[in-house]
């Protein structure tokens, strides 16, 4: 029944996933190019959804299953974009497949990640801990292959994990690979980077070891992040039971991002919770200048506070300073509604950093216009190809799933063009 | 708490965006500037509440507060302030608004800080030397008398009736209503502290004469690193040009006796000591305001990203002190240079003088009597 022509989805996480989905299902091909070894994004980081605290993977999975047994839908990772040429119903799109140097033969046996003698910064656990270069990015990745990283591996020359494999599934000497393809849309679902906090001077961002990102913090509290699961501080593995959460870390502040990303206050709340069921006598402190919990999550808002071990304080916090002989942190705060300036003393403190758009990052081949907040304006783009999620404004999970079912519609009129 | 009725003075609220706060609408109370400030006391810090203070129009609450003053206008709530809001430039506004409260006479204020009365209040001065050279006929076929054909300021303008008389009567004018306005801020402030703890009076002058010779609160800026230095070199620099005055009037007294025909039989040689002594404090002196000006004009740009410009009020200020200091200078080396445009430049140094302490109640000079004021209240009311 398939009339129209292809939709390519740039960006495989939960918008980029739900709009192939959504356009597969109704009939039509999808293609799918993703710049990491694994489809999930951002959400495949996540410990819990808000506001129900449960995994990701119980909607990640349904995406992948659904994908699985699809025959419209094909995906790459480790693409990326270099061209786009044409118009809408046609446009002629080259893509850069970079190497895996993994192939289909890989069952996932670990052998070669044992054999690799390279560490390097684990991306997926925000560094928090160390990966070999021969790694798989997370224990739930969906392709379940292993992969190795082209920038730290030295190549030929060590080749143990090629020793190490039984099933002949690497082949260091792949290239990248360049596939040119006619579509007749472009969704752009390459959603959001946290902001970067080694620009917050006076929060030690980036500085200070017990200072982490609220993305870090979801990577502690993961069962397959870092520590296992158990909240620990990073400098001394210590079992950090309390901590400050900092809202509005870079947010509502022109000197960084001027607007406020909507999600760090359900997500502080949320990983305040993390935190009180794993230590029983752990407490949390979140500072604020104001609460944004919008419509429903209002109720999250309120278990959360009825909770007495979890403090919330109006006040940003302004100043963080480390103490060397503990490891512990001072935040420095006015209670604005005590009218005092507070100096308080935590294990760890979690930075409630906010979004911004990825293709300020790393650039897609397509003319974009911003905002004046940085984000994409749609009205921006050529007719035929569709930003979705993220990229236009900060939102949570549940708005980047409505707005990739609209783009997929209006993909799929495109297509039809 | 009892039940508080705000009332609102909607006109204070424009005169403060418009002399120089027109970003305190920016503020949303997120207490950043409360924080990064290094010089606020712990318990109620400012500047946040003064911000809210000054949306709401609490007019009273805010003249009425030694906070305004004991900010120090480091804009380091202003480099980090998320919303643009200017803390610092928005307490500096209330701050030379509240001289227009408190100083006697309260239209002085309002001239001196206003450019188009820049001309009538420089015309002051000018115009009474202007009378002076007339009335010793300089202007006519008087020629000015030199000695040995040096020139000699004394000569032109007999020091003992035209400098000393005015200069005297101008700094007892200051005094006096800089007295009256500092009396005026502290009764508005105690009113509002009415069970503070009360320390002793002479111990918190102590303390705040010991912190402002040491500039230990200037130090604590961080945005604007280095104006400690350039404030201590104006700062002590007036002080030495005042050890300078004082030991000058000393030596002419008896010149003035001897011109009533009385002979206090003082020793020529101890007089001509203390010139020696006064020219050497002087000179350094001069060279230390003109260097420390220059600093905090170049501070000012080099910061202005961060902490702002400044308006006429400040610049007002610098601009004075720096063409006191010029002109001074200048008007000694043209003397020694012995070249006759020495004497107009020496107008022009005392027109810039009188300029500087008739209306030192009204200006940015005030600023020193209002924060020592304030900072002897905190210390004595138990604020720090």
């Amino acid at each position: 029944m398939t009339e129209g022509k292809t939709v390519l989805v740039v960006g495989g996480g939960m918008s980029g996933l739900t709009t192939a989905v959504e356009v597969a299902e109704a009939g039509y091909k999808v293609i799918i190019a993703e710049k990491t070894p694994y489809l999930g994004g951002r959400v495949a980081q996540l410990n819990k959804y808000f506001p129900k605290l449960c995994p990701p993977n119980c909607g990640l999975e349904i995406n992948f299953k659904r994908i699985k047994n699809n025959a419209d839908v094909s995906f790459y990772t480790l693409a990326e974009v270099e061209k786009i040429s044409g118009q809408e119903g046609d446009f002629d799109v080259t893509l850069k497949i970079n190497p895996r140097y993994v192939n289909d033969k890989c069952v996932g046996c670990n052998a070669c990640a044992e054999a690799c003698p390279v560490e390097m910064p684990n991306e997926f656990n925000f560094g928090l801990n160390k990966t070999k270069a021969a790694y798989i990015p997370h224990n739930q990745a969906f392709p379940f292959k292993y992969a190795i990283d082209g920038k730290h591996c030295k190549g030929a020359s060590c080749a143990k994990c090629v020793e190490a494999c039984k099933y002949d599934a690497i082949d260091l000497n792949m290239k990248p690979e360049t596939i040119n393809i006619n579509v007749g849309a472009i969704a752009l679902a390459t959603g959001w980077d946290l902001y970067d906090v080694t620009k917050l001077d006076n929060l030690g961002g980036g500085k200070i070891k017990n200072v982490i990102t609220n993305m870090q913090m979801e990577r502690l509290a993961s069962p397959n992040g870092s520590t296992a699961g158990k909240i620990l501080r990073p400098s001394d593995d210590k079992e950090a039971k309390n901590i400050a959460f900092v809202q509005c870390a870079g947010s509502r502040d022109e000197n960084h991002l001027p607007y406020c990303s909507f999600i760090c206050c359900m997500a502080s709340l949320k990983q305040a919770t993390y935190l009180r069921e794993q230590y029983p006598d752990s407490k949390a402190q979140i500072f604020y200048i104001d609460i944004r919990t919008p419509g429903r999550y209002e109720q999250f808002y309120w278990k959360v506070k009825d909770d007495p071990n979890v403090t919330l304080t109006k006040g940003k916090v302004a100043k963080i300073t480390e103490d060397p002989s503990s490891g512990d942190v001072i935040v420095e705060a006015e209670d604005i509604l005590a009218g005092k300036k507070i100096k308080a003393r935590f294990d760890m403190v979690v930075l409630a950093a906010g979004m911004v758009p990825s293709t300020k990052g790393s650039k897609i081949s397509a003319d974009i216009s911003y905002t004046e907040d940085g984000f994409v304006k749609p009205s921006s783009l050529k007719k035929g190809i569709y930003a979705v999620g993220t990229l236009k404004s900060p939102v949570d999970v549940a708005k980047s799933v409505q707005d990739a079912t609209g783009v997929a519609i209006k993909s799929i009129q495109s297509a039809r063009r | 708490m009892a039940e508080q009725l705000i009332k609102p003075d909607l006109n204070f609220i424009n005169d403060v965006i418009s002399s120089g706060g027109e970003s305190l609408k920016k503020c949303f109370q997120c207490a950043t500037c409360s924080v990064v400030c290094n010089v606020t006391p712990d318990d109620k810090p400012f500047p946040r509440k003064e911000m809210m203070q000054a949306q709401w129009g609490l007019k009273d609450k805010l003249f009425a507060n030694p906070d305004i003053w004991l900010c120090h206008q480091c804009s380091d709530c202003t480099a980090y302030c998320p919303r643009g809001a200017k803390p610092g430039e928005v307490l500096g506004a209330i701050r030379k608004m509240s001289l227009q409260e408190f100083s006697v006479p309260g239209f002085m204020a309002k001239m001196v800080n206003q450019p188009k009365f820049l001309l009538v209040l420089l015309a002051v001065p000018a115009l009474l030397y202007i009378l002076i050279i007339v009335s010793q006929g300089f202007f006519g076929d008087v020629s000015i008398p030199t000695e040995d054909g040096k020139i000699v300021y004394g000569k032109f303008l007999f020091s003992l009736y035209y400098v000393d008389t005015v200069f005297t009567a101008t700094a007892l004018f200051a005094v006096f209503s800089l007295f009256l306005g500092i009396t005026k801020y502290w009764k508005a402030m105690s009113a509002t502290v009415p069970n503070a703890n009360k320390g002793t009076f002479g111990k918190a002058v102590v303390d705040t004469i010991l912190e402002i010779l040491g500039h230990n609160r200037s130090r604590k800026c961080e945005v604007t690193k280095g104006r400690a230095t350039a404030h201590m070199l104006v700062f002590y620099s007036f002080i030495g040009l005042f050890i300078t005055t004082v030991l000058a009037f000393a030596k002419v007294i008896p010149e003035y006796f001897e011109h009533f025909g009385t002979h206090l039989g003082i020793d020529q040689s101890l007089l001509n000591g203390l010139t020696v002594i006064y020219k050497i404090i002087g000179n350094i002196s001069a060279a230390a305001l003109v260097l420390g000006i220059l600093l905090m004009i170049t501070n000012r740009f080099k910061n202005k990203g961060k902490a702002g410009l400044g308006g006429y009020y400040d610049w007002l200020f610098i601009l004075l002190v720096a063409g006191v200091g010029v002109s001074g200078l200048l008007a000694q080396f043209l003397r020694m240079a012995n070249t006759v445009i020495a004497y107009p430049t020496y107008v022009v140094h005392l027109c810039l003088v009188f300029f500087l302490f008739a209306y030192a109640p009204f200006s940015k000079m005030a600023h020193m009597a209002y924060r020592a004021t304030a900072m002897v209240f905190a210390k004595q009311s138990g604020r720090e």
